[in-house]
């Protein structure tokens, strides 16, 4: 497939990944979930112990040389563990948010194009789910599903479709009321190369946006509906189950529950920044 | 101590707020925070533990408990049966009053039987009155309930709250069971808001006859305030602060509360709760005994209970617990399968597993009293000889459903196996859960069946206890209701050092009447 | 203005008639037999009387009678019987209702108080250091699981200091909740506003006001704020409904008495008309607050109001 010379094909602005290394918020972001990836990628080799094993080392020892970050009340190390959890919390925002990514930009992305009524019912669709709120849709999947951390991802997932659909829906209309796009319509030009090629390009770097920070409302999404026991189920090393799971030793083991916490929070803030960073370097008006 | 609070009520319908100051705890009410609710305050309509701790405060019962957990008279001041065990008679004691000043009699026995048997609504808990087919009053101080076959559980349950009986004047009273309640016990209802509270106030009038205090009329503080705190160290806080008087601590905190020995700990006995193993039997791997006798001898109950509940808990060999009829330690721990891993692995290899061909199953468990700690335990116990158990916690309505539909499912070769939990007074539970059909529908056999009808009708004690401890020993050898433990953490309770008098009667049930609040 | 509301307000009411639909099919779409759930801890329950819940319940019905059904008890204000204690739903969410909508009102005190000033002194340092230091405050909040703020907040000011109470539903127990939700919050309206602000301030007339040489404390009280505030207000409708969710973990951890924990509750017991009606309830109240806010939004902007 050619690409016409007459017609400009966007690109991301370039020059952006060195903007985006040299925003502050950018570069942080970008190495923490670098650093997230890297951990749960090599989770088997990086955790000293198994992650489920009980009596790897004595009950609630404090951080020490030999147990980084302590033991638990079953004896297990809490460093394997965090590691482990690295992993499923990575896999619980990749997963939802490439539910809630796919979905959404579909509805948003045939919404802009085709117009007239089947753009009435997508969006106004849309706009009802929206007001439903992601936690409600969440908590409805989970009532009707029963707990388990792969509901727990379905839910928040299919609770996000409707915020991408908008986004990918606003992004893909300005592309779509240019009088080029307009213009090769009129001249018979083929739907799925006008979608591949001219529209999904320009939704693109807004979607990348979206998603990298909607990598963090997922997990935290997820690590609540765990939290609560309505999401991952025993021995799973969740950060929000072993958050809530650590409560009772607030007093014996405080660690046990800080930790999980601050990995949370951290994963978040990792993707949290990036997509600032991204944001930043992508905009136009921005970079001015 | 000073409490404030604000309660929101709302107009049905309407969301409007209007703010008004109530239920200020005075001083001389006790406060008692536990982790839930009340499902209801009509004793037909829910099972639960919660539930029943409240009625037999605000309730009576024709008979009682005594610290054995033995049935003794109480409304009824005595009763006889017939040499059949078809009838029984009882006469009730003179004088006693519901909380609007109506007296008590047996009209309202026969109320609240006849409403426990209702066409339209019968109670939830139906199945536990047993045959009766008729109530007859035959003077206001007279009641005969006749059966259609013996059945010698019905004393031990008319022992117990789930028989409280309800004063007919609450036949058509509108909110019975949210708003309002009548009964005859000590304690009177003052209002109930669902998920926050249930303000009682102190029966001036009442008599105690049998129930197990040692004060013989009203209790001695003139409120009692039962909240809902679900967190546990926000219990233990409210403790510290003299918020509640007495409430469930954390149980890992329950070391250090002994060793500051400002609270004191109460842990329940006799609670007649039995914690069991029990698997899915009409598919593989359970419909093989020795599957089923794989998992009980994998499974090391005494040390993972000292690893949740310290010595909180104690195991427990029977399949009914200590303090109910029939429960001998000894004689059962001949019969349990012993906890020997190398047993569990050769009865694994019999059967064609291996530990890279691990037998899998889910294992059920239900939300709670750190049982899910406790599951995981055991599923890493599992583990180690071969068992691949996949936890899925639920509440216990859930629970009972799922392992009927577990029961139900003949095809598949993924196993089921959950840990359930029965809190009866006699054994007659065993009637009820294996005795085809059986409340599960899980393990039925023609000679077990023989063994549990034999049950219901011997009136010699000692024939009784007899024919109970063999149907233990089939149980126990066939690994059908393998038992683990006996629960303690749950019910423990911390208490303020102001409070006195307060004990837990067999059973679980928590004792206000004694109660006096001092310093 | 009227054209404005009324298209919000029908989106409102077409947005309650589909949660009707879903919550009518929710039942159905529940693995195994739901009747049998619910009433799996009755233990008199035969058979028959399975059946004759199942057909007072209508579910041997086929859906749109059910729907009907459904719709006719709904418009007398019966939302059907909770499953445990047998209560009627609606009133057992009316209990608590007032409690979350209290809390949430709250939160958003708290978000609103603490998120706009920082917003907006971000916005007037734009670039300082002051700025940068507040907007990593502000997206170090947004990403606090507040299920762990939550419960750090309790442990320290109720179980450690002993200061506050955990029971019960007065103004004292509202402090914790109120700010574990309020604090995560307020992070978001302050980048919120710091942003709106910034494009205000950008604007021609506002550059021309302080070419001319007002000062610029009167051309940002006078132009700046009132204009930037604007997509705030539009942003407290969506953040209400963000509350009422988030209410939902945080009412759990502190006992506070509210639909969320009732809910959440409801799930575990399996108790599908609370569900049911909580999801129905749910959706009211964020629909009435986003017209409500709708409204205010019509009044505050000159361009929906003449129009």
């Amino acid at each position: 497939m050619s690409v016409t010379p007459d017609i400009e094909v966007p690109k991301a602005p370039p020059g952006f990944l060195r903007r985006l290394v040299r925003s502050p918020s950018g570069a942080i972001g970008l190495i923490i979930v670098l650093l997230l990836i890297f951990c749960a990628l090599f989770a088997d080799v990086l955790a000293p112990y198994d992650p489920n094993k009980m009596g790897s080392g004595g009950r609630f020892l404090p951080p020490s040389g030999d147990y980084p970050l302590g033991t638990d009340e079953f004896g297990r190390d809490m460093l394997s563990r965090i590691l482990f959890g690295s992993r499923i919390t990575l896999i619980v925002g990749a997963v939802a948010v490439g539910i809630s990514l796919t979905i959404g930009m579909a509805v948003g992305m045939i919404a802009a194009f085709r117009r007239g009524w089947v753009e009435a019912i997508l969006m106004r669709g849309t706009d009802v789910l929206f007001s439903f709120t992601e936690t409600l849709i969440a908590l409805s999947f989970v009532a009707v599903l029963g707990p388990s951390l792969q509901n727990a991802i379905i839910a928040v997932g299919v609770a996000g479709i409707p915020f991408y659909a908008r986004t990918c829906y606003s992004a893909a209309l300005v592309e779509t009321s240019k009088p080029y796009f307009e213009a090769s319509i009129a001249a018979g030009a083929r739907p799925t190369r006008l979608v591949l090629v001219h529209l999904l390009p320009n939704v693109m770097p807004t979607m990348i946006v979206v998603a990298t920070l909607g990598v963090s409302t997922a997990i935290l999404a997820a690590a609540g509906l765990s939290f609560l026991g309505l999401g991952a189920q025993p021995p799973t090393s969740e950060w929000g189950y072993m958050l809530a799971g650590s409560r009772d030793y607030i007093n014996r083991a405080p660690w046990l529950m800080t930790i999980p916490g601050i990995a949370i929070a951290i994963t978040v803030l990792g993707f949290n920044l990036l997509g600032d960073g991204l944001r930043t370097s992508l905009d136009p008006v921005e970079r001015k | 101590m000073k409490l404030f609070e604000r309660s929101w009520r709302a107009t049905a319908g309407a969301i409007g707020l209007v703010a008004g100051l109530a239920n200020a705890a005075a001083a001389d009410d006790i406060v008692w925070a536990r982790y839930g609710d009340i499902d209801s305050l009509d004793p037909h309509r829910a099972t639960s533990t919660l539930s029943l701790q409240v009625w037999s405060l605000m309730y009576d019962t024709l008979l009682a408990t005594d610290a054995e957990g033995l049935p003794v008279p109480h409304i009824a001041k005595s009763w006889e049966a017939n040499a059949d065990g078809t009838e029984y008679t009882f006469s009730l004691q003179e004088g006693v009053m519901c909380h609007d000043a109506t007296p008590l009699d047996a009209n309202d026995v026969k109320y609240t039987i006849d409403a426990a048997f209702s066409e339209t609504t019968p109670s939830v808990t139906k199945g536990s009155w047993g045959p009766i087919s008729d109530v007859e009053v035959v003077d206001p101080l007279t009641v005969k309930l006749t059966l259609d076959t013996p059945f010698v559980a019905l004393i031990p349950f008319l022992a117990d709250s789930f028989s409280s009986i309800i004063c007919d004047s609450n036949a058509g009273a509108e909110g019975f069971g949210t708003t309002s309640a009548i009964g005859s016990g000590p304690w009177k209802l003052v209002s109930w808001t669902r998920g926050d509270r249930i303000v009682l106030e102190k029966n001036a009038d009442y008599t105690n006859y049998g129930k197990l205090a040692e004060n013989p009329g009203a209790p001695y503080e003139d409120g009692l305030i039962i909240t809902v705190v679900p967190e546990p160290q926000a219990r233990l806080a409210a403790l510290k602060t003299g918020e509640v008087h007495i409430a469930e601590p954390p149980f890992d905190d329950v070391p250090t509360i002994v060793n500051e020995g400002d609270l004191s700990i109460i842990v329940a006995e006799n609670t007649g709760q039995n914690v069991f193993w029990e698997f899915a039997v009409h598919r593989p791997p359970f419909n093989d005994v020795r599957a089923r006798l794989a998992v009980a001898h994998a499974t090391d109950a005494a040390t993972a209970i000292s690893l949740i509940y310290g010595d909180l808990s104690i195991q427990e060999n029977c399949p009914v617990s200590r303090g109910v009829f029939g429960n001998d330690q000894e004689f059962c721990a001949q019969y349990r399968p012993a906890y020997d891993p190398e047993k569990a692995k050769e009865l694994l290899a019999e059967l064609g597993y291996t530990m890279d061909n691990p037998l899998e199953t889910a294992m059920l468990v239900w939300t709670g009293g750190n049982r899910q700690k406790l599951g995981e335990v055991f599923q890493a116990q599992l583990a180690e000889v071969g068992i691949k158990a996949s936890i899925e916690i639920m509440d216990i309505g859930s629970l009972n459903a799922r392992v009927r539909q577990e029961n139900e499912t003949t095809e598949g070769t993924t196993g089921s196996m959950d840990m359930m939990t029965w809190s009866w007074y006699d054994p007659d539970i065993l009637h009820a859960l294996w005795h085809t059909p059986g409340a599960y529908r899980g393990y039925t056999s023609p000679e077990l069946d023989a063994m549990l009808a034999e049950t219901r009708v011997l009136t010699d004690p000692e024939a009784r206890k007899a024919k109970v401890q063999e149907v233990f020993k089939y149980l126990l050898e066939n690994a059908i209701h393998v038992p683990l433990y006996t629960p303690g953490w749950e019910w423990v309770f911390a208490v303020r050092p102001e409070v006195e008098g307060f004990f837990v009667a067999p059973f679980v049930y928590p004792n206000f009447s004694d109660v006096q609040l001092g310093g | 203005m009227w054209r404005f509301l009324s298209t919000r307000i029908l989106m409102g009411a077409l947005t309650i008639w589909i949660t009707t639909v879903l919550v009518t099919l929710l039942i159905h779409a529940v693995p195994g037999d739901p009747v049998q759930i619910m009433y799996a801890q009755s233990q008199g329950t035969t058979p028959e009387q399975i059946e004759e819940v199942r057909r007072s319940l209508g579910l041997d019905r086929p859906i749109p009678v059910q729907y009907a059904m459904f719709m006719e008890r709904l418009v007398q204000g019966d939302l059907g019987n909770t499953i445990r204690g047998g209560q009627p739903v609606l009133d057992v969410i009316m209990q608590r209702l007032p409690n979350t909508l209290v809390l949430a009102c709250a939160a958003m005190f708290i978000a609103v108080l603490i998120g706009v000033p920082i917003g907006f002194l971000a916005a007037y340092r734009k670039g300082s250091l002051t700025d940068i230091t507040l907007m990593i405050i502000a997206i170090a909040g947004i990403s606090m699981p507040h299920f762990w703020l939550g419960l750090m907040l309790l442990f320290y000011f109720a179980v450690e200091l002993g200061w506050l109470p955990v029971s019960g539903n007065g103004w004292l127990n509202l402090v914790l909740p109120a700010l574990t939700l309020g604090l995560s919050n307020a992070a978001i309206f302050a980048r919120l506003t710091r942003s709106s602000m910034i494009d205000v301030m950008n604007q021609d007339y506002v550059q021309t006001a302080l070419a001319k040489g007002l000062p610029k404390a009167l051309v940002l009280r006078r132009h700046v704020l009132r204009a930037g505030l604007l997509p705030v207000v539009t942003m407290m409708g969506l953040q209400f409904a963000f509350m009422m969710g988030g209410a939902i973990v945080v009412e759990n951890i502190f006992s506070w008495n509210g639909v969320g924990r009732m809910a959440v509750e409801a799930i575990f017991q399996r108790d599908y008309p609370i569900i049911q009606g909580f999801i129905l309830t749910f959706s009211v109240v964020v629909v009435l607050v986003a017209i409500t806010i709708d409204a205010l939004y019509a009044v505050l902007d000159p361009r929906i109001r003449r129009s």
